[in-house]
């Protein structure tokens, strides 16, 4: 039996389907759920990481050292995670949720940007923290590009590095040839951390497993934009029955799925039309509420400023290009 | 205007200027000095002899040297001007030992240090002792537009996000995008007195890449869209009389949020169009040193030396 860590990003990627308005019971309820059972890794903030608080993606109800030490009190044996996109935090925010007792440190950037990474990696290095790299919207890139990202961001100090199929654009062949290739050109355990907007996030998962990657992510219920995740609870028994060992107790976890369905979502993600449209598009799903608001707005069809973005290429981050996208589709005037 | 005597500049003897660092911002900076009929390239300096700015510049004829820093102390008289385009932390280096220097220290790193100026709201002069900061890229083309509307509306907050091209954004960019941030959301406070700021930065990978582009979020309750749009465009105008490729892209009132987004292509004979940010930030660099020459000008015509 190989072991897979599971890493459990519910309470911050989570925060893109209720626009960061998770409040302190919430984490405080889920961390202590998670922890009960038995989840390695349980991850918090805003949904686009620390310092990231802001009109461009959504203002969060909590700020984020009440965030980490709401979590950092609940859980007794599981490590406090914590996600940064350089540009949007800094170093500051870095110092910060270290003090406030974060054990992992996943620094993201752009899947073909790697370099953005080295600065904030190297001052983890410093600070003797575990830092881990994640390549996002990782379709975007060949196997040999990711693997060549990878790479880099090892050598600045990564302790693991990996990609996140942000859009949910991969089928689980994508998945074993970029993992396989990142294998091939590191040292350290490899993430995957799945979207479900083709309904492929929990075999994908398994296909990662298969080649090979150790970290793995999963939401509770798959909490999460759009079509959500990859559902935690479903995901770890069927790495069991793949023969993966993941060390989480099933009953405690699908308990904590429960709670968290009941306490932190409206309703759990089901993969919509424009989930579909956004994994077709590869564009990141956190775009949703801002594009049906916008679309809603000038009168037009969301789908294809889903297909617009995906077109110009935008990329995590790039919330602002919605606004132009929706504008010059609407003075087009309705499609023919 | 801007410059305040346009016919002043095209009367004065050319001063002598430097230019540290040979990445993109660099090698813009030669070419906009060599249109200048008032400044005189006459070093700039690099790390690497192989370099491919090191060879631009000795190609337009500039003297070159890889030796940094160390070729700027050497000269046998101070440049009237030094632009500093290497980085945050080696500016901090650079403005130690230029210190007693009588060179006016221009740096477009985002390093904090220095009176800040942005053309159309500080005007382009520089301080009478001390360095001159062009803040950073999001900075110059954010900052005419938030002061325009926190002027005119009751503006409670201010966002900034910036998305620049991969293919220029260079290792210092990538480096300081930490400083970056602290030094844009400072200048926004700076200049428009909102405590409440926030800068952002994207980095596009995009084929073909991406052109420069900033939006502003100001949240300004009772702000009306049509009085939105007139001060933007006029702050806008004020702006494309040094950097003519800047344009308002977008310009949206939702509820309180006022939502402007600003496009800035290059006009540079080495850059290419897209890479907007890097021209406004040297256009600007530029009119402060041509400032410089016509104050100085009164004693070169004298021949006091200085």
């Amino acid at each position: 039996m190989t072991a897979v860590v599971i890493h459990d990003p519910t309470l911050r990627d989570g925060q893109h389907a209720v626009r960061h308005q998770l409040g302190t019971d919430a984490l405080r309820g889920y961390a202590a759920a998670a922890d009960a059972a038995g989840v390695p890794v349980v991850e918090v903030g805003h949904g686009n990481g620390l310092g990231a608080s802001s009109v461009q993606v959504g203002r969060a109800a909590v700020p984020d050292d009440l965030m980490l030490s709401t979590v950092r009190e609940a859980l007794r044996h599981s490590r406090m995670g914590v996600f940064l996109l350089p540009g949007w935090g800094t170093s500051d925010d870095l110092r910060r949720a270290l003090r406030q007792g974060a054990d992992v440190v996943r620094i993201g950037v752009h899947c073909t940007e790697g370099s953005l990474a080295e600065r904030h990696l190297g001052f983890l290095a410093e600070q003797g923290a575990e830092a881990h790299c994640v390549l996002m919207m990782s379709h975007m890139a060949s196997p040999a590009e990711l693997a060549e990202n990878a790479a880099r961001a090892v050598g600045y100090g990564a302790r693991a590095v990996g990609i996140m199929d942000s859009a949910g654009h991969f089928l689980p062949d994508d998945v074993s040839e970029r993992i396989g290739a990142i294998r091939a050109a590191v040292d350290v355990p490899v993430i995957f951390h799945g979207h479900d907007n083709l309904g492929m996030a929990v075999a994908n998962s398994v296909a990662a497993a298969r080649a090979g990657a150790g970290i793995i992510d999963g939401c509770a219920r798959g909490f999460g934009a759009g079509a959500g995740n990859t559902q935690l609870e479903v995901l770890v028994p069927v790495l069991e029955r793949t023969g993966f060992t993941t060390g989480i107790d099933l009953y405690a976890l699908l308990d904590a799925a429960e709670f968290a369905e009941r306490a932190l979502m409206p309703a759990p993600p089901v993969t919509g039309s424009l989930s579909i449209v956004s994994g077709l598009a590869g564009v990141f799903s956190g775009f949703r509420h801002q594009v049906l608001e916008q679309a809603r707005r000038a009168g037009v069809d969301p789908r294809d400023v889903f297909f617009e973005l995906g077109r110009r290429q935008a990329i995590a981050g790039q919330e602002d290009m919605i606004g132009d996208v929706v504008a010059e589709l609407s003075a087009r005037g309705p499609a023919a | 205007m801007i410059v305040t005597d346009d016919s002043a500049v095209h009367t004065v003897p050319g001063i002598s200027v430097a230019v540290i660092g040979t990445g993109s911002i660099g090698q813009d900076l030669v070419s906009k000095i060599r249109r200048s009929p008032v400044l005189d390239c006459t070093l700039v300096a690099g790390r690497d002899p192989e370099s491919a700015g090191l060879r631009r510049a000795a190609g337009l004829g500039c003297p070159t040297s890889a030796d940094g820093i160390g070729a700027v102390l050497a000269a046998p008289r101070p440049f009237d001007v030094v632009f500093d385009a290497t980085n945050a932390r080696a500016h901090a280096e650079h403005r130690r030992l230029l210190r007693s220097f009588d060179t006016l220290l221009i740096d477009l790193t985002p390093s904090k240090i220095g009176q800040m100026v942005v053309p159309t709201v500080t005007g382009v002069h520089a301080p009478p002792e001390g360095d001159v900061s062009l803040i950073s890229c999001g900075g110059q083309a954010s900052v005419p537009v938030a002061h325009a509307l926190a002027d005119r509306f009751d503006v409670r907050y201010l966002e900034v996000v910036s998305t620049v091209a991969s293919s220029v954004a260079g290792r210092a960019t990538r480096l300081n995008l930490d400083e970056y941030v602290a030094t844009t959301q400072q200048a926004l406070t700076a200049f428009t007195g909102v405590g409440g700021t926030k800068a952002i930065l994207n980095i596009s990978p995009a084929v073909p890449p991406a052109t420069f582009r900033t939006t502003v979020h100001a949240v300004a309750p009772g702000a009306d869209a049509g009085t939105v749009r007139a001060v933007v465009d006029e702050a806008a105008a004020r702006v494309r009389e040094f950097a003519p490729g800047y344009r308002v892209r977008t310009c949206d009132v939702r509820g309180e949020l006022v939502v402007v987004t600003l496009e800035v292509t290059a006009d540079s004979e080495v850059l290419p169009a897209y890479a907007g940010n890097l021209d406004i930030i040297d256009a600007a660099a530029v009119l402060v040193a041509e400032q410089h020459a016509v104050r100085l000008a009164p004693a070169a015509r004298r021949g006091v030396s200085r």
